[in-house]
């Protein structure tokens, strides 16, 4: 934790010339964090589920990966591992930067983003936004003008004092989005931020967040099952198998950069989901039938 | 004009109930008046004003002392128990039995123990008043959101952090229902703790009225602990409205 000060000065300068130059460059250098063999076993009243199982996976400086899979593949569990607020079994290695870290030594060194808002009820908008700048002991007054600069970019200016109540879904969205970009680390793990927005708030907030990452530069792992979701973000579709979750393939995604919401109409989109579509379903194909054994 | 109505609507039906109440007793005059009329209510009342609100004083020092005494009391058991599990395990079975024995069958063990004077009705007030608060506390502190705890965990929180940031004021709508009991439970715990013997209070000019078979003074006694009820109800709800508005539902 005493490093992370550092490591904030060292990391953010280098992105913002990433983001004019573009995607190659951030693929060079060595991954953010590298997940090897990772496997979850939950014991539930004697029986042995294995959620997650010999997961391979590794997210460059600055890379957009995001990971897509049937209900139940254990994405979310996946997340809670690399957050660390759960443990591997052993056997798995995660690198953080080069350096091996394992269970609660890795609390607080991504910034999470589960898929509720989670706002707090009892604090205005912007002292959620700073809540995890507050954890880190920095004043409220300062945490509050360091936020205070990103409400005009989020689309909440002039909402800053009011309540989360006061909200509509997609701006509680954006004020939780907040909170996580406000906690800088050189990782965002996004979980379905925008799963419970209807279709129109979805395709704008994808966008807005595609404008901010290439301001930012930040290397995000996101989650979702909507694979035009998933291809328009990435640099690169992650596809996981139904339970127990492994890595199915991964595909990178050379469509150029700034995409504009048209591209999801052109022929290579519409390949490259053929592609992911035939995969994926197959998989929520093993997840149903399997389901149904249960049912 | 709808909310005119909805306002006026309970107003006027006390003010029916008040009339009955005065035709009733009006009807029925006797020398016992087992029933005494309002208007003989109020002459009462404004005839020993001086007494009435002394008894007042001191009644309302008693409830606010034991309530003041049992929420801070029940609310570090509750946390300790919400936070401490080994603690949780040997001393909440204790706090449960300790219920199950009427306050009244310790009202002359505690007169002894404390004395005559205004200890021993606020030991009583209190020991009705923790109870609730050290339930809705540790039920409030670990009902949370499992998902808010790891997302501050997850931002490297302590639990000490988590505590003040997350459990208590998730907490707080719940200790607040339990402090509105424990303001009703208060005032019943002074009442009653003066019957065990004093010279002024309440409970006290409830008794003499009782012995002296003076109808119209029990009434005006009891007006006088409905409107101290009512008051004391009255600030802690506003209160709680007020600076704890959001609800255990988010």
């Amino acid at each position: 934790m005493a490093g992370s000060a550092l490591d904030r000065v060292e990391t953010d300068k280098p992105y913002e010339a990433l983001a004019v130059t573009g995607k190659a460059e951030a693929s060079a250098g060595s991954p953010i964090i590298e997940l090897a063999q990772l496997t979850k076993t939950f014991d539930s009243s004697g029986q042995k589920v294995v959620a997650i199982e010999g997961v391979d996976l590794a997210v460059r400086p600055g890379e957009f990966v995001t990971l897509v899979g049937p209900s139940g593949c254990g994405k979310s569990t996946l997340f809670n591992i690399v957050s660390g607020l759960l443990d591997a079994d052993t056997g798995g290695k995660i690198h953080f930067k080069g350096e091996e870290r394992q269970g609660k030594e890795l609390l607080g060194t991504v910034s999470f983003m589960p898929q509720r808002d989670l706002l707090l009820p009892w604090r205005r908008v912007i002292d959620n936004a700073v809540i995890a700048l507050e954890v880190e002991g920095m004043r409220r007054k300062e945490a509050r003008e360091k936020a205070q600069v990103m409400f005009q970019e989020f689309g909440l200016a002039g909402f800053e004092r009011h309540y989360p109540h006061q909200l509509s879904g997609g701006m509680r969205q954006r004020v939780a989005l907040m909170r996580t970009f406000l906690f800088e680390r050189d990782l965002m793990l996004l979980d379905e931020p925008f799963g419970a927005l209807d279709a129109l708030t979805r395709v704008m907030m994808q966008r807005w967040l595609l404008g901010i990452w290439q301001r930012h530069r930040r290397s995000i792992l996101f989650i979702t099952h909507d694979v035009d979701e998933a291809i328009f973000l990435g640099d690169r579709v992650v596809v996981m198998t139904a339970r127990p979750g492994r890595i199915k393939l991964s595909r990178e995604i050379d469509l150029p950069r700034p995409r504009d919401p048209h591209v999801t109409t052109t022929p290579e989109f519409l390949a490259i989901k053929a592609d992911l579509m035939e995969a994926i379903e197959e998989e929520s194909m093993k997840s149903f039938m399997s389901q149904d054994e249960r049912g | 004009m709808t909310s005119w109505r909805n306002q006026a609507t309970p107003v006027a039906a006390i003010v029916i109930v008040l009339i009955a109440w005065e035709l009733l007793a009006r009807a029925n005059a006797s020398p016992n008046m087992l029933l005494p009329p309002i208007t003989a209510v109020l002459a009462d009342i404004w005839a020993n004003l001086e007494i009435l609100l002394r008894g007042v004083r001191r009644t309302l020092t008693e409830t606010l002392l034991g309530l003041v005494f049992g929420a801070a009391f029940g609310f570090v058991a509750g946390a300790v128990f919400a936070q401490v599990r080994i603690f949780e395990k040997m001393f909440f079975p204790l706090f449960v039995v300790s219920q199950t024995v009427p306050v009244i069958a310790f009202g002359a063990l505690v007169v002894m123990w404390f004395g005559n004077g205004i200890m021993s009705k606020v030991v009583i007030a209190f020991y009705l008043t923790f109870f609730p608060v050290t339930v809705n506390t540790h039920r409030g502190l670990l009902s949370v959101d499992q998902q808010r705890v790891d997302l501050l965990r997850a931002f490297g929180a302590s639990s000490w952090k988590i505590f003040w940031s997350l459990r208590l004021p998730a907490a707080l709508p719940s200790i607040m229902a339990s402090l509105l009991l424990g303001v009703s439970l208060s005032l019943i715990g002074a009442i009653v703790g003066e019957w065990f013997g004093d010279t002024v209070g309440l409970g006290i000019l409830l008794v003499q009225a009782m012995y002296a078979e003076d109808m119209v003074r029990l009434w005006s006694i009891i007006v006088f602990c409905g409107l101290l009820g009512t008051g004391l109800y009255g600030i802690v709800a506003w209160f709680a409205r007020r600076y704890v508005w959001w609800g255990t539902e988010y």
